[in-house]
């Protein structure tokens, strides 16, 4: 039993971090219909800009160790979110009106553009973040120990869900959103700015994918300019297993997903875990085309 | 315009064609780009420096040395390009390169035209079981390393033994040839498995690990995952002791893990850089520290080396840059050829003689010591 609920909690953690990505799939995808596959990038880029802004501003050491990394999370999501609006102007704007093929090619082409680029200014070797910066707590649940740290990514995953979920359902600019996911031309006839709209789409995406990255960084401490494919991927898959353009799919699919993979690794083969987790997938596929959520169309983004 | 172009075009290519002769080619097929580019390209600059050292003095029997670089971007498929591009360039030999699974898919094409492939870090054993005339090896093979490993664990009375690989044709047969040899001393591994490269969440592994309660646990992967691990583990509250492979040879390990999680971490390998004896090697160490201001980190950029000499050498002592008479002389007549790492010579399968592995440790300062 101890080590069910052990694995439950690798689980979690990383189901986290899925879910977290999956939302910048699922948000561009709910307005645009593009699958971007340069958000694995983006969240790459995440990891590399919190470790430069680290290590030449050190925040932590004016702001104490919390401070120091909420103030560094938000610096990098403005500026993940940034790039990602520069994305959306650069590669994906000029393509709006061409067949959907088109744009795809484009993300592909970008996602190549941003890992060489990472390669380039970084060098190719592993980047390792500072080690001292977050706290090594271990707490005992039920006399398992948990690292804290473990526990805090997926808070702050759920927070940030929760925080995007509420602004989308329950906000006026949330409401502007979906309408353009539902009907783009009706949108705008009933005077939305959709171009605005697709901006912050682009904008809140990234930014979610940035604080993602940023958070691998931070944890694991060892990141690479390769490292947004893996993940990009799983996300991805999160996405669709949930229903992609489905926000509260995205969160589902990312923590089933990581469950997913804990539990295939613990019960059944280690070496099997992707293809497990992707079998999965295809029998969800299989039973509900649309992903588990998928269907409810009306809160689509 | 267009045909003046052309013309000049094909005068330039003949040109280039008579310049050509002019000069042994040599291939470098390194991963450049990709997982492993800090390698390919430490590989390049180890090359690199050794061409300009050797055209300084003179060069191969009076010809100047080309190193023509083709990127496999640590690939299969990138590096069946690489290989059908070099083959079309002239190359006599090719060193490279350094995964297995990019060596594999490569050697059949060099063997069909003629060229000599000498890998520098492809240690997986079948790669040289297959026959092939111009296939050779700076580095030693996986059996070897696996030999030394399964020793150093029995010498220290484990009885419970778990091996981890991760599915590369690296590090699944240096685990197989591990588990192998424990077998043949009576003892069965109680857990044998394989994680998936390239991802930061080792903790299901290690929970799952474990679960099996080993004394030991031996890992045949790269020093990414070990260092994740070993960092892991730590937090977990696991006490257990990591051995690794020559995969995990990299002071990168560290800077994952962290000082206080790789301390007492032990490892098979060849020697460091650093620690490389010979006064070849030292001159070396000091020409490479000059230009790049640090020494190579990777003995496998300096086993490039070594097979580009070897290559050099073949040429000269077979007269000419005729890689038949080349591959004849490296298994018959070369004898202890003094390389960057060590005496060189070959067997009849173009495997490298001799015993090169070590057991190295990481101590509490963070520093890879040469254990006895």
């Amino acid at each position: 039993m101890e080590f069910f609920f052990q694995q439950l909690t690798n689980g979690l953690a990383v189901g986290g971090i899925y879910a977290l990505i999956a939302l910048g799939y699922t948000m561009v995808y709910g307005v645009l219909k593009l699958i971007n596959f340069a958000h694995g990038d983006l969240f790459t880029m995440g990891a590399y800009l919190g470790l430069t802004v680290l290590a030449s501003l050190g925040l932590h050491q004016h702001l104490g160790a919390f401070g120091g990394v909420v103030v560094l999370a938000l610096m990098i999501m403005g500026l993940v979110g940034v790039v990602g609006i520069l994305l959306d102007r650069a590669a994906y704007k000029p393509l709006r009106e061409s067949p959907r093929l088109s744009a795809v090619v484009s993300a592909l082409g970008a996602s190549i553009f941003f890992q060489n680029a990472l390669m380039l200014v970084y060098g190719a070797r592993y980047q390792y973040y500072p080690k001292d910066i977050l706290p090594k707590t271990v707490i005992n649940i039920l006399g398992m120990p948990v690292p804290l740290m473990r526990i805090l990514i997926l808070a702050v995953s759920i927070l940030m869900m929760a925080g995007l979920q509420f602004f989308i359902q329950k906000t006026k600019t949330g409401t502007a959103i979906r309408a353009a996911a539902i009907d783009q031309a009706a949108a705008r006839l009933m005077g939305i700015n959709v171009d605005r709209v697709i901006m912050l789409v682009f904008f809140i995406g990234p930014a979610l994918g940035g604080a993602a990255g940023l958070m691998v960084g931070l944890y694991y401490g060892q990141i690479n300019f390769t490292m947004g494919w893996v993940y990009g991927l799983k996300a991805f898959t999160a996405a669709i297993m949930g229903g992609i353009g489905n926000i509260p799919g995205a969160m589902l699919g990312g923590i089933l997903l990581g469950l997913i993979e804990a539990f295939g690794a613990a019960y059944i083969s280690l070496a099997w875990k992707d293809a497990i987790a992707f079998l999965v997938l295809i029998v969800i596929l299989i039973v509900r085309p649309t992903g588990l959520l998928g269907e409810r169309v009306a809160s689509k983004v | 315009m267009k045909k003046a172009l052309l013309s000049l075009a094909v005068l330039l290519a003949f040109a280039g064609g008579a310049f050509a002769a002019d000069t042994v080619k040599i291939g470098l097929m390194a991963p450049l780009t990709g997982k492993w580019a800090n390698e390919g390209q430490e590989m390049k600059q180890v090359v690199d420096l050794l061409a300009e050292r050797l055209n300084k003095a003179g060069g191969v029997l009076g010809k100047k040395v080309e190193v023509i670089t083709e990127d496999d971007a640590g690939d299969p498929r990138q590096g069946a390009l690489a290989a059908q591009r070099l083959s079309t360039q002239g190359v006599v030999g090719v060193v490279g390169t350094y995964g297995s699974s990019t060596s594999e898919a490569t050697q059949n094409i060099y063997e069909e035209n003629g060229i000599i492939q000498i890998v520098n870090a492809s240690t997986a054993v079948r790669l040289s079981e297959k026959g092939l005339k111009f296939f050779f090896r700076s580095c030693p093979r996986d059996d070897e390393q696996g030999i030394v490993a399964a020793k150093t664990l029995l010498g220290k009375k484990y009885k419970k033994i778990a091996l981890l690989h991760d599915n590369t044709s690296y590090a699944k047969g240096l685990g197989e040839e591990v588990k192998h040899e424990l077998e043949k001393a009576g003892v069965k591994p109680v857990f044998f498995d394989a994680l998936t490269p390239g991802e930061q969440d080792y903790s299901t592994i290690l929970t799952k690990i474990k679960k099996a309660n080993p004394d030991v646990v031996f890992f045949s992967g790269y020093y990414p995952e070990a260092g994740l691990m070993l960092r892991q583990k730590k937090e977990m509250g696991w006490n257990v002791p990591f051995v690794g492979g020559d995969a995990t040879n990299n002071p990168d390990l560290i800077k994952s893990a962290g000082k206080d999680a790789a301390d007492g971490y032990l490892l098979t390998s060849p020697p460091m850089p650093g620690d490389l004896p010979s006064a070849e090697a030292k001159a070396f160490m000091k020409a490479f520290k000059a230009k790049h201001g640090r020494i190579p980190g990777s003995i496998w950029s300096v086993l490039a080396g070594d097979g580009f000499m070897v290559l050099c050498e073949a040429v000269k002592g077979a007269g000419a840059a005729d890689s038949k008479k080349m591959a004849d002389y490296m298994k018959t007549k070369m004898k202890n050829f003094p390389g960057l790492t060590g005496k060189l010579s070959f067997d009849a399968k173009g495997d490298r003689k001799g015993d090169v592995y070590r057991v190295y440790k990481v101590d509490a300062k963070g520093d890879f010591v040469l254990v006895k």
